[in-house]
């Protein structure tokens, strides 16, 4: 009996909890915009924090309404369906990470047909223009792996490898082929899983087969960090050419201390930022930017490392 | 072995049949013993990566350190997990309660300042009541502890990010290695031992050096130590003490264990504890070694775990298994995962290539097995 | 004999589930040194009577006496702690593990001190093997599963468990009923070995030929009740079988079997073969054993 009033008081408190968030998210005000926004960062990635703290500011600033989507593994049919229920919710505008054309491109043409803005970030710009996607915020991965390749060739690297943790997300493997087409093939790609240690140990080993590689570049925060550990563990880190993308406060510490060459700043906070902006400018006064907007790639060494720490420990940058 | 066989055999000197029995009794217990198959398999990923990566690393100090610390990581949940297999139960939320765990010991410490010892106590106690609930939903609703532990799973893995991403607005946490000098309890899951000796071993040329000219190993990680004590200690506890002879009993038939005495229910909720334990032991070794806690950290470790188990030749349904076995299994695992990278086989090939051994050696294992019960 | 206190007594016990009457007014005396035959069809409240006198269920009304002293048992660890042990049908073993393990399941042997206490392997293999020769089996390695031995040296390792560790009163529960019949004459001989003990053996059984050679008294249940407790002395198989509520079911099977046989007979006569049928028929309606085995198999 106790135990099923227990029961009983627990559900109640439940469907009133969240008979609460549904009327806050279903009752806006008639003058403010809903906004949706789509990612395919898993919610774990320090990357799309970023980038969900830059559009939930902006959002704040401009008074909308936003609501962020993102499956819990990269999974695009998954994806998939999170653009099609948000499309469905009829909202004002549609922001959404264009990784794969064929699973997303129909939802967008889908969401354009229903006279739903969309802005695409992160990737994907010119492949989503065909399906009447407004603008992009981004940058080119392929272009960014590239640059990679380029500045490690500039600081002297004949040989290099691509730490790819995520194996057939469509962004990280343009990074690597930028980053082997870069290097004219004297580049291997090197696939890992999710966990540090087997990033680290597998990076060692690696480079232990490999005498003549002296660049290494990661795609991540969390393949960056063992990297740069396995190095001052071996004390190597002046040895190699040590490259990676996004920013964390462990690469922008190391970055200043001189472990870390360079790391590719895409700026992902102005990703969730702008968007909201543009689209709220869109919805209210009809403007919109008249080309795409490349928040990167920017490479922030050493001598710009020390300024942008402080923003990226309040999850800015 | 009928009655009226036995009898017949009864031989007459009691000094002479008591040798009999020692040396019946050693084959057979030889044979009989669950990381039987799992040693084979071991042997057999060894020769394989002996013939395929010879000449290469794999098998220098460097190289064997080197998976061995994966392994070690695998190894230390692993125990827990076969242990609790054994008891039959499974754990799914073992990989999301290392990335809970990392989380709440990186949160307090750097967010708040807390001293590390009290963040990693906070992230024990926080895992005995995870382990607790566990444990109890299972004995009191009788449901699967696969279903129960899968809603955990995803539970756990929502509070790593929702807690993480309220307090702090990130996914992960840096600078905790700042934190570690001078916090003794920090210092039982980071670093190395035996660095004198290594460093020794160096000095006299025993040991190469590395591809950026150091010696190679500077001594062993902690996890391989805490994956050889909690392996001993786990071996202990199944084959010597009366709670061994319970895990097994609770797993055989937990029915008949209730009708002997045996406290089933306790087990089972300190064998839940325990696997929580170690995915918060995984959780401080891999924060402190990294120096940054993460969300996602132990994703599928749960199913490595499992996987570990039972190559190491414990029953999914639960009753029998061993620790020892579990170690082997999480060493083949390890040895796989690292192996690739020396055979040369592009890493495009790497989820293929971890599965076809891993589905050898279990194979390989099963056919060991069924030898060793033919020959008995 | 009878001048000494029953081990076990029961004075007009009754139990009631509800409405239902489950046991009503049952009396029953078993002596130290003896075994007494429990008998009844299905249904007919021996389940009951054993989990009454286990301690799984209080009586409604009514007295037990242990050893001559009133006893009421709140649980079965009670009842086991009062010396009475009972073995159930599936004989609460792990067929995985070793009959040491087994034996000792709950109740280990240590030796040692504090995180050092271990189970004390040597003198368990010793006791467990020791327990098993003295009903003569010969384990050869008491480390061997369970599961490798028979269903009767199962029930034996069973049995010499509860009595090891101090039953005074033995109930077993269809010791026999899954066995075959060498399997079931090696399980009574140890019964006829465990009340040379000194024990008092309560032995529960649909099977009058397995219940008949260790016997020395018979209580016979039908639909909850007491048909009476006899001395061997003083009943024949054939009145125990009789009395059983399958006695009389039997003879109406004979009788239509032999209905049946007719039938056949005439029909061949007629002209129309059956061969082998009726034989078997005959067979099986002449001979009591299948039949009662055959009872004795469904629970």
């Amino acid at each position: 009996m106790t135990r099923l009033s227990h029961w009983f008081l627990a559900s109640a408190a439940t469907a009133a909890l969240m008979a609460g968030t549904a009327a806050q998210a279903q009752a806006p005000q008639q003058d403010t915009s809903r906004f949706v926004m789509v990612t395919h960062g898993v919610p774990s990635d320090p990357f799309w924090s970023v980038v969900k703290n830059g559009a939930e500011a902006a959002a704040d600033l401009v008074g909308a309404e936003l609501e962020y989507r993102a499956p819990s593994t990269f999974d695009m049919a998954r994806m998939q369906q999170l653009v099609q229920a948000a499309v469905a919710s009829r909202p004002d505008g549609l922001i959404l990470s264009f990784t794969d054309e064929n699973a997303l491109g129909s939802v967008v043409q889908n969401a354009v047909d229903n006279d739903i803005p969309v802005i695409t970030i992160n990737s994907g710009g010119d492949a989503a223009r065909k399906y009447g996607a407004r603008l992009h915020v981004g940058q080119s991965e392929y272009e960014a792996g590239k640059q990679a390749a380029e500045r490690m060739q500039e600081l002297g690297v004949k040989k290099g490898v691509c730490v790819n943790h995520e194996q057939g997300n469509q962004g990280l493997d343009q990074r690597c082929d930028g980053f082997v087409d870069g290097f004219n093939g004297n580049a291997e790609q090197l696939a890992t899983t999710y966990d540090p240690t087997n990033i680290r140990n597998a990076i060692v080993a690696y480079l232990n087969e490999h005498n003549d590689v002296r660049g290494v570049l990661t795609l991540g925060a969390l393949s960056a960090e063992p990297m740069i550990q396995a190095m001052r563990e071996q004390g190597a880190t002046d040895m190699f050419t040590l490259g990676t993308f996004d920013l964390s406060p462990g690469i922008l510490k190391a970055l200043d201390a001189g472990d870390l060459d360079f790391a590719i700043d895409q700026q992902q906070y102005m990703q969730g930022y702008l968007p909201v902006i543009f689209l709220d400018q869109f919805v209210k006064n009809g403007l919109l930017p008249a080309g795409d907007v490349a928040t990167g790639p920017g490479f922030v060494t050493r001598e710009n490392a020390s300024q942008v720490i402080k923003l990226s420990s309040q999850g800015i940058r | 072995m009928s009655s009226t066989e036995t009898k017949q055999s009864v031989a007459p000197s009691a000094t002479d049949r008591d040798e009999r029995i020692q040396r019946v009794s050693f084959w057979k217990r030889a044979l009989n013993r669950p990381e039987l198959g799992a040693l084979a398999g071991a042997v057999l990923v060894i020769a394989f990566f002996i013939v395929s990566a010879s000449g290469t690393g794999m098998f220098t100090p460097a190289g064997i350190v080197n998976f061995l610390e994966v392994a070690a990581q695998l190894g230390i949940i692993a125990t827990a997990a076969a242990l609790l297999m054994i008891g039959g139960e499974f754990d799914l939320s073992i990989g999301s309660m290392i990335g809970l765990a990392g989380i709440l010991i990186a949160i307090p410490a750097v967010e708040y300042g807390w001293p590390l010892w009290a963040a990693i106590l906070l992230a024990f106690a926080c895992a005995g009541l995870v382990g607790w609930i566990n444990g109890n939903l299972v004995n009191k609703t009788g449901l699967p502890s696969f279903i129960v532990t899968l809603g955990f799973l995803f539970i756990l893995r929502g509070l790593a990010i929702g807690v993480s991403r309220l307090l702090t607005g990130r996914t992960q946490i840096g600078g905790i290695q700042e934190h570690i000098p001078g916090d003794w309890f920090a210092s039982l899951f980071s670093g190395e031992v035996a660095t004198g000796l290594f460093s020794w071993m160096a000095a006299n040329g025993w040991i190469a050096t590395n591809f950026a000219g150091n010696p190679v190993v500077s001594g062993i990680p902690v996890s391989i130590v805490w994956w050889f004590g909690l392996t001993a200690v786990a071996t202990w506890v199944l084959l010597c003490t009366p709670y061994g002879n319970w895990i097994f009993a609770s797993g055989g038939d937990a029915n008949a264990a209730r009708n002997s005495g045996v406290p089933v229910h306790r087990v089972k909720i300190s064998l839940f504890m325990f696997t929580a334990f170690s995915a918060t032991i995984f959780a401080c070794i891999q924060v402190m070694d990294t120096g940054s806690a993460d969300t996602i950290r132990g994703l599928l470790k749960e199913l490595e775990a499992i996987i570990a188990v039972v190559i190491g030749g414990a029953l999914l349904t639960g009753g029998y298994g061993s620790a020892i076995g579990a170690a082997l299994g999480a060493l083949i695992f390890g040895m796989v995962q690292m192996g690739i990278f020396y055979t040369g086989v592009n890493t495009d090939w790497f989820q293929v290539f971890l599965g076809v051994m891993l589905l050898v050696a279990v194979l390989f294992n099963n056919y060991m097995r069924k030898k060793a019960m033919e020959a008995r | 004999m009878t001048t000494q206190t029953p081990m076990i007594e029961m004075r007009s016990v009754s139990k009631h589930f509800g409405s239902v009457i489950a046991l009503s007014n049952i009396s029953m005396k078993v002596y130290s040194g003896e075994v007494m035959c429990l008998l009844g069809d299905n249904g007919a409240g021996k389940s009951t009577l054993i989990k009454t006198l286990s301690g799984v269920h209080q009586p409604t009304h009514g007295d037990m006496l242990l050893d001559g002293k009133p006893a009421r048992f709140k649980s079965p660890a009670y009842a086991l702690d009062a010396g009475i042990a009972t073995v159930f049908q599936d004989l609460a073993m792990v067929p995985l593990m070793s009959i040491t393990r087994n034996f000792f399941m709950g109740r280990e042997p240590t030796i040692g001190w504090g995180p050092l206490k271990r189970i004390d392997w040597k003198y368990a293999d010793r006791i467990a093997k020791e327990e098993m020769a003295r009903i003569g089996i010969d384990v050869r390695d008491p480390s061997q599963p369970v599961g490798t031995l028979s269903g009767g040296e199962r029930q034996c390792v069973a049995i010499a468990r509860a009595v090891y560790f101090g039953a005074k009163v033995l109930i077993l529960d269809e010791p026999t009923s899954a066995l075959g019949v060498k399997q079931a004459s090696v399980v009574l001989r140890y019964i006829a070995r465990a009340r040379a003990d000194g024990l008092a053996v309560i032995f529960i059984t649909h099977n009058v030929h397995h219940a008949y050679p260790v016997a020395d008294a018979f209580t016979l249940l039908s639909r909850g009740g007491s048909l009476g407790s006899f001395r061997k002395e003083e009943i024949s198989r054939e009145e125990v079988l009789n009395m059983m509520a399958g006695g009389a079911e039997l003879e109406n099977l004979d009788a239509e079997l032999a209905e049946f046989q007719r039938n056949d007979r005439e029909r061949k006569a007629d002209g129309a073969p059956a061969p082998g049928h009726s034989e078997s028929v005959a067979a099986a309606g002449h001979a009591d054993a299948p039949a009662g085995e055959r009872l004795a198999s469904d629970r």
